[in-house]
């Protein structure tokens, strides 16, 4: 987790060095260039240590299938959701599974070798190369059409305070891992602290003039002229300020005062996060975003709906327990709720400037580091998708004969318009993206 | 420059005369029987052979669109206009005539006395330069945390060692004071005691603070086979964090921009273990032992990387400062040195953004600064307060109940949370004018106050000047002196004063300093950079040792060199030497002029360069005016003149009339210091044919001063008054960034007069200068040289 943002970040979002110094209030116009065509978005949610699978995964294959336990919260999105079963991650190497679970997730590639030492195997460091979202990213922030002032945004629900290996998901390139923001005002004050300043500046520019008048009445007509040309430029950014009015496409939203960063706060925390996300989506501020929830190994105590014990911790008890498998079907019923909500957000809010709402536009991906918790397994990663951003024949039950993620990562970047010919490790991508998507 | 004894005699007549002109315009003058008898000649000469050219007030005309001014004495004018002038006819304007004509026009309007009496300067409405908005932002928030000043009394970290990963008490081993960081563990432990470490895992910290020296970007570099977390200026978050060792990564590096004067602190964790889950000891005995080593190395903006220095470390803490960042456009320097005599929407947009990062920072810091709860009644109260200390703090002087109600309670009442009130008071008083721009010439004791402090240290008024304008005692003279004294020992006078010196000896605009490498191979970045440190050293050494004697810069018989310089020039020290004073041969060198950073610079990458040497005697150590050539010149190849020394080559180049106004003085200046090639080596011989060191110095009044060799130039120049006087007038206008004469025609003279009864003290002469500017007219002695520091405090 990052502390606020400072001016550099700021700069750094915009795409612009400091060389090439962005005046604040020009931002509207950087964010609204190309309204035109259809916006597609990804969103990928990320929760943790497996599932299980006897209560996750439908019986069914095909468009005729039934929702399990995990899942039900889905129910009124069927038709337009995907369940892909036998995606596995195949990428070896250092780490333990936790590890390469959340590392070469999104990367398809492996760990490099490193200092931290997981519950088994080599240590391992930073995963060997840019992950998914942000390879989308780049690819849409280097095309007029698809720019945004941010490119992508990485929302963050209760991640650890330290960043190693297990806490991060997406990432810039190879040993650069980009930390997601979990604190809702931070990511608040990312998204719309310049829009406040710029009420804020407005409200004292009247006062300014005065003070240039008082100045300008107690020096030489000589010095006047300086005092004369400074007030042009107030008065000028009194008219810029004016004309940024109302560029958002909605109002500033007010977020609930004083939520801690809390374990207890999860739920909380989760709506906050993700009622930003969709409003970031209105006002185009990117097209690609990310949500993760915990880390790998997360150990979230739901006690909001009953369970006491650490998620980690639960996750590794044996399939007999069945208790335990109750409660983390319970979990993972939570984290779907959480993504349920995300799409009803989605399907409510209508796409502005064009046809239909903003989930006919956007494709949500779920996924996890691991396939089933108590095995560690690394095949099978829970892979649901929801929505019509990617253009995917919806509203079935897909399973696949063991195929490398790295496909549906290339199935991923070929639904947002760039198609890639591999990504990550190589020796994945041969048989390019999955058929049978779209 | 002219003596005034000699002056003095004419000078009311000939005022009085060209009172007459400039009031009169161009009409010619009236017959005023005092103006004929001495002017009237000198006048006549003028409009017969002159004024068709240079019009009737110099001012030019089409044919010749220059204005004649200039800072040849009568005398130089003379012999130049006997020479050259009328330029259709030279040889027509001699003897007597030329004498006249020349004295008339060098008072009239040509010298630069003329121009203040024709024009006078005056004390300009100004707004901050760029560094002084950057220090006084940084002060302003520094005012709330216990101010932490850099002690440098103890040099180097605190290093603290640790048997284990864990950094706790219970398992250090080692506590003491490193000079610098840059240890090579290899494969065992720190000190190398395995006894005492296990090679496979421990862990240390250093801590402390870091002083710029100068005002920029500066790219630290952590350098490491094993994991670190950095912290600098702020312990919240890790400016460079690798403690996920990850690949093959060795270097780490961040970059940060840091104010000249300031001590930021830092702290460094270093750990050869792994982390996450602990190794069971089985594991650990498996693992292969790997290498340790770290350091800590910074970039000064356009300096190679080097391991920090010693002296710029101090094992104590300092708090935290705020560091702006935000661009600004460079102010205007078209008069010789920075000013804040312009704005523009570039620059007035940086304010904006200047002001949203502090409002930023400070709506982000509200504990630490405003000692505000985190919720509750109280939080809106204290970052209240907060408001009205900010708002006197950046205004420089204290708040009316009307200012208070405008600046801070209106802000408040307009609602929002306490961040967002606090900051609509950051915008609204680092926007406004009273913020932005330098007093305006009225002088009250804030006044004096803010002239103080702007002009010793390009900041704000501290706390003990606050108050001694509060109380009014800063329109007693003697109090601004004792506060100048006072004020002149802080690391931000020395950052200041260190500038005014690079800017002096042209040290900024060769950023690099390369040398053809077949004919110099030793001379590296390395050794480049390293003269840049021996350079600053000495200026170090004369200008805040126990004698600032000003002729000391000229006379010195040493230099400081290390193993690397040594080694280029010649010195008898061990390779790995750190920098030392170096006697030096008193016969060839003589202090800055034979700096071999400075003549290296002032030469081509190649060949010596006696026009660039002697235009910076003529301009930096002399005060004149040059204009640039008539012409663009490129330097006669050395390859085409095989058989001509640089000398010869140089004098051949320059023979043309049209170069001689201004070569005829350049030359004989530069020719003093041919004694030494592009990288400042001595030489008594080029292509086989010994050196002419010989040379000559025109002075404004007097006989031509005849030279040999640098020592003789060096103590030549030491002597000038001109000299005196031009780094009286540099190091003014480079503090106050006004001109001189706007603060009256006597000022200069009697900072010189000053400057050489105290035995040339650049540090009193500093504090005069400071004191004079921050002194109204009314309230100066015009006759008096100022009084001097009481002795009992003199250092």
């Amino acid at each position: 987790m990052t502390r606020p943002t400072n001016r550099r970040d700021f700069l750094r979002d915009l795409g612009i060095g400091s060389a090439a110094l962005p005046f604040f209030l020009n931002l509207p116009s950087l964010g609204f260039a190309n309204q035109g065509g259809r916006k597609k978005r990804l969103v990928i949610m990320f929760s943790p240590n497996g599932v299980v699978p006897s209560n996750f995964w439908p019986d069914q294959v095909g468009r005729e299938f039934a929702l399990k336990e995990s899942l039900k919260p889905l129910e009124p999105f069927k038709d337009r959701m995907l369940t892909l079963h036998g995606v596995c991650d195949k990428v070896k190497g250092d780490g333990d599974n936790h590890m390469r679970g959340i590392g070469c997730l999104l990367t398809g590639v492996e760990l490099l070798p490193g200092n931290v030492q997981g519950g088994s195997d080599t240590p391992a460091g930073w995963a060997n190369g840019r992950s998914i979202d942000q390879e989308i990213r780049v690819r849409n922030q280097a095309v007029e059409a698809t720019k945004t002032r941010f490119g992508s945004l990485e929302f963050g629900v209760m991640v650890p305070d330290h960043a190693d290996t297990w806490t991060r998901m997406v990432y810039s390139g190879p040993n650069k891992p980009i930390a997601p923001i979990d604190d809702p005002y931070q990511m608040f004050a990312k998204l719309y602290g310049r829009t406040k300043d710029r009420e804020s500046l407005k409200s004292v520019l009247d006062d300014i003039q005065d003070d240039l008048k008082v100045l300008g009445a107690r020096v030489s007509s000589a010095d006047r002229q300086l005092i004369d040309e400074h007030a042009t430029f107030v008065r000028e950014m009194e008219q810029e300020l004016k004309s940024a009015d109302g560029s958002l496409g909605h109002a500033v939203p007010e977020l609930e005062k004083g939520v801690k960063d809390q374990n207890d706060n999860m739920p909380k925390v989760s709506r906050m996060q993700i009622d930003l996300m969709v409003n970031s989506f209105v006002a185009d501020f990117a097209r690609v975003a990310t949500l993760q929830y915990t880390n790998s190994v997360g150990g979230a105590r739901m006690r909001w709906i009953g369970v006491d014990e650490g998620h980690h911790e639960l996750s590794h008890h044996p399939d007999s327990d069945e208790k335990s498998k109750e409660k983390l079907t319970k979990i993972n019923k939570w984290f779907c709720e959480q993504l349920a909500y995300l799409a009803k957000r989605l399907a409510e809010t209508p796409e502005p400037g064009g046809p239909g709402s903003l989930l006919d536009n956007t494709t949500i991906v779920w996924t996890n580091e691991l396939g089933k918790g108590n095995s560690h397994t690394l095949d099978n990663i829970p892979f649901v998708m929801v929505g019509n951003g990617l253009d995917f024949q919806m509203g079935q039950a897909l399973k696949f004969p063991k195929v490398s993620h790295n496909r549906l990562l290339l199935s991923l970047a070929h639904g947002m318009g760039h198609e890639l010919e591999r990504f990550g490790n190589p020796n994945f991508c041969a048989e390019g993206p999955l058929t049978g998507l779209s | 420059m002219q003596t005034p004894a000699r002056s003095r005699p004419v000078r009311h007549d000939r005022m009085a005369l060209a009172m007459t002109l400039a009031f009169a315009g161009l009409a010619p003058a009236t017959s005023s029987p005092a103006a004929d008898s001495v002017a009237t000649s000198g006048e006549s000469v003028y409009k017969a052979k002159c004024v068709s050219c240079h019009g009737a007030s110099g001012e030019g005309s089409k044919e010749y669109d220059r204005p004649l001014v200039g800072d040849k004495s009568p005398k130089q004018l003379a012999r130049y206009i006997e020479r050259t002038m009328p330029e259709d006819d030279p040889g027509t304007c001699v003897g007597e005539d030329a004498k006249l004509v020349a004295g008339y026009l060098h008072d009239a309007f040509y010298s630069k006395a003329a121009r203040a009496r024709i024009n006078p300067p005056r004390v300009e409405l100004a707004r901050l330069t760029v560094r002084q908005y950057r220090n006084a932002v940084a002060d302003v928030i520094g005012s709330f945390h216990d101010w932490g000043k850099f002690d440098g009394s103890v040099q180097g970290l605190r290093g603290q060692y640790y048997k284990s990963r864990r950094m706790r008490d219970g398992e250090r081993v080692i506590d003491r004071v490193d000079p610098v960081l840059n240890f090579n563990f290899g494969l065992g432990g720190p000190d190398g005691s395995p006894d005492k470490f296990d090679p496979k895992e421990f862990s240390a910290s250093w801590d402390g603070s870091v002083l710029a020296p100068e005002t920029g970007e500066y790219e630290f570099t952590v350098r490491t086979e094993n994991s670190i977390k950095f912290y600098l200026n702020g312990a919240n978050q890790p400016f460079i964090d690798a403690w996920v060792k990850s690949g093959t990564e060795t270097e780490f590096r961040g970059s940060m921009f840091l104010l000249a004067g300031q001590a930021y602190p830092l702290r460094l964790e270093y750990s050869k273990s792994k982390q996450g889950v602990n190794d069971s000891k089985e594991k650990k005995e498996k693992r292969p032992l790997e290498k340790g080593s770290i350091a800590l190395e910074w970039k000064l903006p356009h300096r190679p990387n080097e391991v920090i220095p010693a002296r710029y470390l101090s094992p104590k803490a300092t708090t935290e400062k705020f560091a702006p960042s935000t661009p600004f456009p460079p102010d205007d320097r078209s008069v010789g040195y920075e000013r804040g005599s312009s704005v523009s929407k570039e620059w007035d947009q940086a304010t904006t953004e200047g002001a949203l990062e502090v409002a930023d920072y400070v709506a982000g810091h509200l504990k630490e600064l405003a000692g505000a709860p985190a919720e509750g009644a109280e939080r809106a109260i204290k970052v209240r307060e907060f408001g009205l200390k900010f708002a006197e703090r950046a205004f420089r002087r204290p708040l009316s109940a009307t200012d208070k109600n405008k600046y801070v309670y209106r802000q408040f009442a307009r609602g929002g949370d306490a961040e967002t009130a606090v900051k609509r008071v950051i915008l609204l008083v680092l926007k406004s004018p009273r913020f932005l721009y330098r007093e305006v010439e009225t002088l009250d004791g804030y006044d004096v106050a803010a002239r103080l402090s702007f002009g010793l240290w390009d900041a704000p008024p501290d706390s003990a000047l606050l108050e001694a304008a509060a109380k009014g005692w800063l329109n007693q003279p003697g109090v601004v002196l004792e506060h100048a004294w006072r004020m002149v020992d802080d690391p931000r006078s020395k950052a200041k004063l260190g500038e005014f010196f690079h800017q002096w000896l042209r040290v900024e605009h060769v950023p690099d300093l390369a040398k053809d490498h077949s004919l110099y191979p030793g001379f590296d970045p390395l050794v480049a950079s390293d003269l840049r440190t021996s350079l600053d050293l000495f200026l170090d050494d004369v200008l805040w040792g126990e004698k600032p004697d000003y002729r000391r810069l000229f006379l010195e018989d040493s230099v400081y060199l290390n193993g690397r310089l040594a080694a280029v020039y010649g010195a008898d020290l061990p390779a790995d030497a750190p920098f030392t004073r170096v006697k030096i041969d008193a016969n060839e060198r003589a202090g800055l002029l034979t700096h071999p950073y400075l003549l290296a610079n002032f030469a081509y990458t190649a060949t010596s360069s006696p026009i660039h040497r002697g235009v910076f005697i003529a301009r930096s150590v002399l005060g004149r005016a040059l204009r640039p050539p008539p012409i663009a010149v490129s330097p006669l190849a050395p390859d085409l003149h095989a058989g001509l020394s640089t000398r010869e080559r140089v004098t051949l180049q320059t023979s043309p009339n049209s170069c001689v106004s201004c070569h005829g003085m350049i030359n004989p200046l530069g020719f003093g210091l041919e004694k030494f090639d592009a990288i400042g080596r001595f030489r008594s011989e080029e292509k086989g044919k010994s050196v002419d060191a010989t040379g000559s110095y025109d002075p404004p009044s007097g006989d031509l001063v005849p030279y040999e060799g640098a020592r003789q130039l060096a103590e030549t120049l030491a002597r000038s008054e001109e000299a005196h006087t031009a780094f009286v007038e540099q190091l003014f206008h480079n503090t106050i960034h006004q001109p001189i004469r706007a603060f009256g025609p006597d000022l200069s003279p009697m900072l010189r007069r000053s400057f050489a009864a105290h035995d040339f003290n650049v540090r009193s002469l500093l504090v005069e200068i400071v004191a004079a500017s921050a002194t109204p007219k009314s309230r100066r002695d015009p006759d008096a040289a100022f009084p001097s520091r009481p002795f009992a405090q003199e250092r």
